[in-house]
């Protein structure tokens, strides 16, 4: 059989168990309270007893046990006076219990009740008392008492407990049964905010209430999902414009050229510029699949501990030619001593794309510095140069894919570069930042504890 | 004539290729699978292969151990569609020689085959000559002819590797990464400027050139005929 949905779930469950349990406990609770205060009362009644009966004078002791005797319509009272000898001289006990303690404190014992016919053997609490002339003052009461109340108290719990499970079902039942309609609730809000493209958020009014707290939750998630996906499509549309401009130019080059094309030099020349443009698309995707394969690059067993003085050192090596065609003084102060934990092939990339930019950006007569410092418990690699910089609204998106500072997409290299370091430094758990405005400063930092 | 082993399934790469071998005066043999390339690489006695990382049946790092592990050491040039870095590795750990991501131009190839069968002799010589051009690996000093030649350690590293290598092309790519090391460089003329460099100290002005650029290629230095 399948059980309705609330009874399965957990709410429900727990809620049930929940009731049970704390009706179990209070029940324990009652009567251990009750029983130890009535406990109580009937020692303080037996003590009271004892002491009055041998506060009277020895030849009234047995008319007033036998009228405490007889006042008892409970056949509860127990007493018996006993010689010195332990001989009965009045009262209904049989005899001293063995196992009481003369002149010692309430206690539970065994007695035997002597009644005209009968000898019955009960539970009791009793006290004894040896009496200045020798005689022994035994008082007594049945205990029974406290089993009546524990049996009581299990009647209550066998009545009650059917009645209080079936309330508890009932709670949990409903409980569950408004979770259950809130759940779905959201589970149709949700629905309906996916098929709306992400626009919508879930209603929240009460702050308190859980169910609130939960769509603020998801609301937050739906805006870091809605974002991502605007900048998925947004990527898509930039790939897309940045292959078709090249594609385009390589399409129109080839139509002219098989009509226009009259040697073979002609046409050679055609083909060249086709392949060139393709080239140009083929640069393109492999950077995009570079990226994605930084993005994914998964554990951390290609990194091991590098110098990183000597990797900048050789960037610095391979763009001097460079540099000083373009007059551009390429310098280098580098801290010999720093070892950080990286791949060192992708840290490599990352520093090379830097200098790379600096120096292609930084006009003749610049200057682009390479630095490597230990600064406030983080490595510090640091490239600076002395070109035109980039604009505060344009860092973030420098970042990105495919965007160029410079909006022209005529200039050397595609724009992937920066965002390529930024995907490698972040692989890496480092920080990337840059500044904004003329003479631009590039930073890698690396906590210590990566070093 | 050097015997070429092609493994590649796609047919119309396949031929291409092959073509191209063909013309520059390669013996070519052609395999479509893994299997069939195994076989042939064990019976034909190749000088060197070129193998496709994704083939039907055994895939190309699979063959290239297995032979490897059949102590057959002919060279091998794994082409891979499957750029990542740590793909290069394990194809260059498996027993690959030299790895080539796909599209490449086929000038590429080719002069990277040519590397291949062509590795420099390990030799205890501490001298390179090629020509009028000499070079002391111990004392790390150049000379044409009488003329001495004072060079950047940079630009003597990559003279040595030139020199081990005369009569080759030499693409970009192979330079990049055999004398600097580097996998991923920005598309730039780095290299062209670092060539620049060092042939206008190589070849004085009176002098016939011995470094050649190949147009869309690389760079040949070669002996004055």
């Amino acid at each position: 059989m399948r059980l309705p949905d609330f009874v399965r779930t957990t709410t429900f469950r727990w809620t049930a168990i929940a009731v049970a349990l704390s009706i179990l406990v209070f029940s324990a609770f009652v009567y251990w309270e009750a029983g130890s205060s009535m406990q109580a009362d009937m020692d303080d009644s037996i003590a009271e007893a004892a002491l009055a009966i041998a506060a009277v004078v020895p030849e009234r002791r047995i008319v007033t046990i036998e009228d405490r005797l007889a006042a008892d319509p409970r056949r509860i009272r127990l007493a018996g006076l006993f010689g010195a000898d332990g001989r009965r001289i009045a009262g209904n006990l049989g005899e001293i219990p063995p196992r009481l303690a003369i002149d010692g404190r309430v206690q539970a014992t065994q007695a035997i009740r002597m009644d005209a016919q009968t000898a019955e053997s009960m539970s009791v609490r009793a006290i004894g008392r040896r009496l200045p002339d020798g005689q022994v003052l035994v008082i007594a009461r049945h205990s029974g008492e406290l089993q009546e109340l524990a049996a009581a108290i299990g009647r209550a719990l066998l009545l009650g407990l059917p009645v209080a499970g079936g309330l508890s079902l009932a709670i949990g039942g409903l409980l569950s049964l408004r979770v259950q309609r809130r759940v779905d609730e959201l589970h149709a809000q949700v629905g309906h905010i996916v098929d709306a493209g992400l626009r919508e958020r879930l209603p929240t009014a009460n702050l308190d209430h859980p169910f609130d707290k939960l769509a603020i939750i998801a609301n937050s998630m739906l805006d870091e999902i809605e974002v991502l996906v605007t900048e998925m499509a947004e990527t898509g549309n930039e790939i897309a414009h940045d292959l078709r401009t090249p594609l385009t130019r390589v399409r129109v080059g080839l139509e002219r050229g098989r009509v226009n094309a009259t040697t073979a030099a002609d046409l050679q020349s055609v083909a060249d510029r086709a392949i060139a443009g393709v080239d140009e698309v083929l640069a393109i995707i492999t950077s995009l699949l570079r990226m994605r394969e930084i993005e994914h690059y998964g554990d951390r067993s290609g990194f091991c501990d590098v110098a990183l003085a000597g990797l900048m050192r050789e960037a610095c090596d391979l763009y001097e030619p460079m540099a000083e065609d373009k007059q551009v003084s390429l310098c280098a102060d580098l801290d010999d001593s720093i070892i950080v934990r990286c791949d060192s092939d992708l840290l490599r990339e990352a520093v090379i794309s830097l200098v790379d930019n600096a120096v292609k950006f930084t006009p003749a007569h610049g200057r682009v510095r390479l630095a490597l410092a230990r600064e406030a418990g983080n490595v510090v690699i640091r490239i600076s140069d002395t070109g035109p910089g980039i604009r505060a609204d344009d860092r973030e998106a420098v970042l990105r894919r495919f965007y160029r500072a410079d909006k022209s997409r005529q200039s050397v290299g595609v724009g992937l570069g920066l965002s390529l370091v930024a995907a490698i430094v972040k692989l890496h758990g480092f920080r990337l930042a840059l500044s904004t405005g003329p003479n631009c400063v590039a930073e890698i930092t690396c906590p210590m504890s990566e070093v | 004539m050097a015997k070429i082993l092609l493994i590649e399934d796609d047919s119309e790469t396949a031929d291409e290729v092959a073509a191209e071998l063909t013309e520059r005066g390669f013996e070519v043999e052609l395999a479509a699978s893994g299997i069939e390339g195994l076989d042939k690489a064990r019976s034909g006695k190749p000088d060197m292969m070129v193998v496709d990382r994704m083939l039907p049946g055994i895939d190309g790092l699979t063959i290239v151990e297995t032979l490897r592990g059949e102590q057959i050491r002919t060279p091998v040039l794994i082409l891979s569609a499957l750029g990542a870095v740590d793909d290069r590795v394990r194809g260059l750990r498996m027993g690959g020689d030299d790895y080539l991501t796909k599209p490449f131009a086929l000038i590429e190839l080719v002069a990277r085959i040519e590397a291949l069968l062509r590795r420099p002799i390990e030799t205890r010589e501490t001298k390179l000559r090629v020509g009028p051009l000499e070079l002391d690996l111990i004392e790390r000093t150049a000379r044409r002819g009488e003329r001495q030649i004072d060079l950047l350690p940079r630009e003597f590293r990559l003279l040595e590797y030139m020199m081990q290598r005369n009569d080759q092309l030499l693409t970009r790519a192979m330079l990049l990464e055999e004398v600097w090391n580097y996998k991923f460089v920005p598309a730039t003329n780095l290299v062209d400027v670092h060539m620049g460099r060092l042939r206008h100290k190589v070849d004085g002005p009176e002098d016939p050139p011995m470094i050649h650029n190949v147009r869309g290629a690389g760079f040949i230095l070669r002996a004055p005929s």
